[in-house]
């Protein structure tokens, strides 16, 4: 823990504002490789529009939100188009679940790998033999996925009226697929039981070490977060609180007064 | 006996192996039957008539249209009311480049194609301002554009343009007005049979095509686009890209319907390419099944060839009032398509099965 790690992805000061309402204001923190930061606040703090910001969907914020590759390039995200974040290896998942219902489970997980492929519509016109290859290469990969989530035996089922905890390992699994080096889950543990809670934990433990991923989460569980996280940044109406482990994380004041209210 | 009906059932089964391991398979052997049943009239069978025989022609006509459609809207969550504009330009653009430009038959389809493929470019560049009921309306004017078009400029020959003979490939000439000479029967019939099997040929090609399509990754990525941007764009699915792909093949398709018209009728008019048959071919993709590319045939079974041949002698020229009344009955039963008529079939012989099965077994028990 004490060694120096290398960031895989840091916000400087960004400001982000709807009209007069800042969302976000002045915040910056880093996360670290193969680190579990979360991100918590009361009901609009601002968490998701960080997210959203991260990943290009707003590109007008103020600030610098970098990106460090591989080989140790820091990339400034803000050059990037929205669809152009997979490619540098950042996957996320959504608060509202963003599913095709009316696609089979293995075929959900299959639009994670998109960009991967290489073959074009032309190519699957005529379903020439690279495109033929080419599919049966990432099925494997998500089927190896859906085993690794423990859903692998619901793959042909459709999206539609599956239960909210298996719609949550969909996403996650679909995130998975691009061989990211950073998932940023927003709100994970929402609406599950305590099973899948626990469940969710060892997942993500799982996804860290035998992936090789960063992880950043939004979590209002906070059982969750303090249990699972290295590091927990909390904010409020966009402002930086603190960032430190969960256990100083809970003892701080001013994050204890954001979420209760001050003395009156 | 029950040996027979054994061995039957494995071959059954390992038919339906085969289907599953290659899909288009069951849409050569659709087309394979289709064609056999245009033989009909040729042989005097009664179900066959002429007249079914020209209403299936439409039918194939506007399948291969309305599958663009339903990859637009089924799939790519997109619409276009620019349908039977579009057929207009296959129809009279093969016309004219044959009659005015005395080009070969291959050569003006493709040049027809590409100009379509153009003009559905132009379209998905205009769909990425617009969604929803707007892009409804702006593709309508387009439509409408190209009807003025084809009415007012002199080049499209006022009502009709007479394509003629129409040579295939450099050899075969067909005149769908000679009488038909060295067939079996040796009947009085017209050579119109080779171009039914050249449309459902096409049709075929549409069709797996079209599922070809879908069952890659270019489907998913519709279906990712018009199901949820967002999660869409994270996955870095170009919505862009898609939706000019989506509009590009729809025209096009549309297009080959409106090229097949001038090979079966050997003609081409200027004044049928209403509204109307844009919302029919959209009703046909509704009714049959949105998603679904033998609902899509079937939906303009429904909303042609139902009507015209089976409600017309019963009801006469009233008849377009049971086709809308046809359409309603058919969206309040199956609102997801006809083609789930067979899903409720399989369901009944389920059941059906079942109880004669209990039947067996309780008088089996009453024996014992």
């Amino acid at each position: 823990m004490n060694s120096p790690k290398k960031p895989i992805l840091e916000l400087n000061k960004v400001t982000m504002r709807f009209g007069g309402l800042v969302a976000v204001d002045n915040l910056s923190f880093t996360v670290h490789e193969k680190e579990i930061v979360g991100l918590i606040g009361p009901n609009g703090a601002g968490k998701t529009t960080v997210f959203n910001c991260a990943t290009q969907f707003y590109d007008d914020y103020e600030g610098d939100i970098r990106f460090y590759t591989e080989a140790g390039d820091s990339v400034d995200l803000r050059s990037k188009k929205v669809t152009e974040i997979a490619p540098l290896g950042i996957s996320r998942t959504f608060q509202n679940i963003e599913l095709v219902q009316d696609l089979s489970i293995l075929d959900n997980v299959l639009i994670g790998a998109h960009y991967k492929f290489e073959t074009g519509v032309f190519r699957h016109i005529f379903k020439t033999k690279k495109a033929r290859d080419e599919e049966q290469v990432w099925k494997a990969r998500a089927e190896e996925i859906l085993k690794f989530m423990n859903i692998a035996h619901l793959k042909h089922f459709y999206v539609a009226g599956q239960p909210y905890g298996i719609l949550k390992k969909i996403e996650i699994a679909r995130a998975m697929m691009m061989n990211p080096r950073l998932i940023i889950l927003d709100e994970p543990a929402a609406g599950l039981t305590d099973y899948e809670t626990d469940e969710l934990e060892k997942l993500v433990y799982r996804i860290r070490d035998e992936y090789n991923i960063s992880i950043l989460l939004i979590e209002h569980d906070m059982g969750f977060v303090m249990n699972i996280c290295d590091r927990v940044c909390a904010i409020n109406f966009g402002k930086y609180i603190a960032m430190d482990t969960p256990k100083n994380i809970q003892e701080h004041p001013e994050v204890k007064e954001a979420y209760l209210g001050s003395e009156a | 006996m029950k040996k027979c009906m054994e061995c039957m059932k494995t071959r059954w089964n390992r038919f339906v192996a085969l289907l599953k391991r290659h899909p288009p398979l069951q849409y050569v052997i659709f087309g394979g039957m289709l064609a056999i049943m245009g033989l009909g009239p040729y042989f005097g069978i009664i179900p066959v008539s002429t007249a079914m025989f020209g209403a299936l022609i439409t039918v194939m006509i506007w399948t291969v249209a309305a599958l663009g459609i339903n990859l637009l809207l089924g799939y790519g969550g997109l619409i276009s009311l620019a349908t039977a504009g579009f057929m207009g330009v296959g129809a009279l653009g093969v016309g004219i480049f044959m009659t005015e430009y005395g080009w070969p038959f291959e050569l003006a389809a493709l040049m027809t194609l590409l100009i379509s493929g153009a003009l559905g470019l132009l379209i998905g560049i205009f769909s990425l301002k617009v969604s929803g009921i707007y892009l409804a309306i702006g593709t309508l004017f387009v439509g409408e554009i190209l009807r003025r078009i084809f009415t007012n400029v002199p080049i499209f020959g006022g009502e009709r343009i007479n394509i003629g003979e129409i040579t295939f490939l450099g050899r075969f000439t067909i005149d769908r007005n000679l009488p038909f000479q060295d067939f079996a029967t040796g009947a009085s019939q017209y050579e119109r049979y080779w171009l039914y099997l050249i449309l459902t040929v096409l049709m075929v090609l549409t069709m797996i095509v079209v599922h070809n399509i879908v069952k890659s990754r270019t489907g998913r990525a519709f279906m990712a686009m018009s199901r949820s941007e967002n999660a869409a764009q994270s996955m870095g699915i170009s919505i862009i890209k898609y939706r000019l792909i989506a509009f590009i093949v729809a025209t096009m398709l549309a297009t080959l319907g409106g090229i097949m018209y001038a090979i079966y009728f050997q003609n081409a008019p200027t004044e049928a390419w209403t509204l109307i048959l844009s919302l029919m071919i959209i009703g046909a993709v509704v009714v049959g099944g949105l998603k679904s590319i033998f609902g899509t045939f079937l939906g303009a079974v429904i909303i042609h060839l139902v009507p015209n041949l089976y409600l017309r002698p019963l009801f006469g020229d009233v008849r377009s009032l049971f086709t809308g009344v046809l359409i309603i009955v058919v969206i309040l039963f199956y609102p997801r398509g006809v083609v789930f008529v067979v899903t409720d079939l399989k369901k009944l012989w389920g059941k059906l099965k079942k109880r004669l099965q209990g039947r067996k077994e309780t008088a089996h028990d009453e024996q014992s």
